[in-house]
């Protein structure tokens, strides 16, 4: 029961009521969009990089669970100044750290699907490159 | 009846519990309320031991054995067939046995439709299909080149709009496919208004049953379809097995789409001939325990009254509208606003509480709901919603069940109005 409180804590409801960097970039470097197509969550990833593949800036925008949104506030918190391939790196470890609490198996496709936007975004952004 | 009614003749739903032991399980270490049924019901005990009776007494490989126990386990298979049509009110010899109603919808689309479907004819769905009944008309219209058409959805409450079937009719369809029980929103089709509709204008009538076999007095005849789909599972008996009904004729003219052992008359090194009938339709060894358990769950439910499964669904069906609002004040209800048009279901969406959220929450106190589109996509689309919570109820279904529910959605309206 402590662990299902903590999905559900201020922190996280913060995020979900007002996300941080939600909304359009003038001129995004990629925009992708990431859907669950299970339970219909959807995160559209914006991101500037640089020839270095530096990301210098971030927005993303979608509608879904708490949890899908939170999460993927959070994580644009953490993008600016990060490099592409650092992102390729990352996993659900990374995303459990940054919500401060372990999301169980029927809920782990929400929390991971702005990290896997943003890697999809990534992907995009070297094939075309 | 005793055994599971009050001495006035309803539901006791506290009794049929009895016959159901998983919901006295504790998943989680928390007790169950389980309002899922309507993508999976749970299997009453009645139906485990008629499958393991004979998996344990009478297993061989129907249709094939010339000694005692192969005859007993063909008997036990035509039985189980012959008890399941008899309980849809139709001939054994039109109900073809198939692993789901997936696949009865497959085998209708890709047999009936590829045979009499050409370029520029008009297959008929609702905007508001499980996918079982969309995709395989995508497909196959898209292979022969013919047009799929749709009967539209109201925005806001998504109730099947019928009145416009007329209009749709003068496209001529050559066949009408239509849930009998939509998924999402509970509301009933009125085939038996439809059906002649249908066939005056040269069309044929093929329903989806899944949602409406378990939950309300279903005889195929009186439906006016000419076929007529269905799951096992969704009554209480295994995730293997559903039927498809089809009139005796259409069921000659089509062609099977697996073929292999059991479905064959005769067989050469370059060609073979089909069986008649059903057989023709179910290719290798028959799934004759799965078609034991359906046998099983329709005596079970004709045990408890399919009349009183419905009235009891119509009763919880009732508090749940009645509560839902004032539990979670912002749910915007899909379908029927009055419990008695409704079957077995009631889905909304809340602003203030994503439905998965809500499930998550919900599951705190055991109470088992499904969030998602319920493999209905287009039609959350239409309402433009990404996903809706489903309570859905069963014979077993209790006020304790409701109560956990409404604490549960006060439990999510209090976290996120926080």
């Amino acid at each position: 029961m402590g662990g299902m409180d903590d999905l559900y804590r201020e922190q996280i409801l913060e995020h979900h009521r007002t996300p941080h960097n939600f909304g359009q970039l003038a001129e995004p470097t990629i925009s992708v969009d990431g859907r669950n197509p299970s339970c219909g969550d959807l995160i559209t990833m914006q991101l500037q990089l640089d020839a270095e593949g530096l990301i210098t800036d971030v927005a993303f925008s979608g509608r879904g669970c708490a949890i899908s949104q939170a999460s993927a506030s959070l994580l644009t918190d953490e993008l600016r100044g990060k490099r592409a391939e650092e992102i390729t790196a990352l996993g659900s470890p990374y995303v459990m750290e940054l919500l401060g609490v372990e999301v169980g198996p029927s809920r782990i496709h929400c929390a991971l699907l702005g990290l896997e936007t943003t890697q999809k975004a990534i992907a995009t952004w070297r094939n075309k490159a | 009846m005793s055994d599971w009614h009050t001495p006035g003749g309803q539901l006791d739903p506290l009794k049929v519990r009895a016959a159901y032991p998983i919901l006295s399980t504790t998943p989680g270490g928390r007790p169950l309320h389980y309002l899922d049924s309507a993508a999976t019901a749970q299997r009453p005990k009645a139906v485990v031991d008629a499958v393991s009776n004979f998996l344990l007494t009478a297993n061989a490989n129907p249709h094939r054995g010339a000694y005692t126990l192969g005859g007993d386990a063909t008997a036990a298979y035509e039985g189980a067939r012959a008890r399941t049509a008899a309980f849809l009110g139709v001939p054994a010899e039109e109900l073809v046995m198939l692993g789901s109603a997936t696949e009865a919808l497959n085998l209708v689309a890709r047999s009936w439709g590829r045979a009499n479907l050409s370029r520029g004819d008009v297959v008929l769905v609702t905007e508001a299909e499980h996918h079982a009944n969309l995709i395989p008309w995508q497909q196959v219209t898209r292979e022969v080149d013919a047009d799929l058409e749709f009967i539209p959805v109201d925005d806001v409450t998504g109730e099947i709009l019928w009145d416009r079937l007329e209009g749709l009719l003068k496209l001529r369809p050559k066949i009408v496919a239509v849930g009998h029980v939509s998924n999402v929103l509970g509301s009933a089709a009125p085939l038996a208004q439809i059906a002649p509709q249908i066939h005056a204008a040269g069309g044929l009538l093929a329903v989806d049953g899944c949602q409406a076999v378990a939950n309300m007095p279903v005889n195929i005849p009186d439906t006016g379809a000419d076929f007529y789909a269905f799951s096992a599972h969704k009554m209480g008996a295994l995730f293997s097995g559903g039927g498809l009904w089809a009139r005796a004729h259409l069921l000659n003219e089509m062609n099977p789409i697996e073929t292999g052992g059991d479905m064959i008359r005769e067989v050469r090194l370059r060609d073979a001939t089909f069986a008649e009938g059903t057989q023709k339709f179910e290719a290798g060894t028959p799934d004759a325990s799965g078609t034991v358990a359906l046998a099983a769950a329709c005596d079970f439910i004709d045990d408890l009254g399919r009349e009183q499964i419905h009235a009891h669904e119509v009763r919880m069906l009732e508090r749940v509208l009645r509560e839902l609002p004032e539990a979670l004040p912002d749910a915007r209800i899909l379908g029927p606003r009055d419990a008695k048009d409704r079957i077995g279901l009631v889905s909304f969406s809340s602003d203030l509480v994503h439905a998965h959220d809500l499930a998550t929450i919900l599951d705190r106190r055991g109470v088992a709901i499904r969030a998602g589109h319920h493999c209905a996509m287009p039609l959350h689309e239409q309402l433009e919603l990404s996903a809706t919570a489903r309570v859905s109820v069963a014979p077993y279904t209790t006020d304790e069940d409701l109560d956990a529910l409404f604490d549960g959605l006060r439990d999510a309206r209090k976290i996120f109005a926080r």
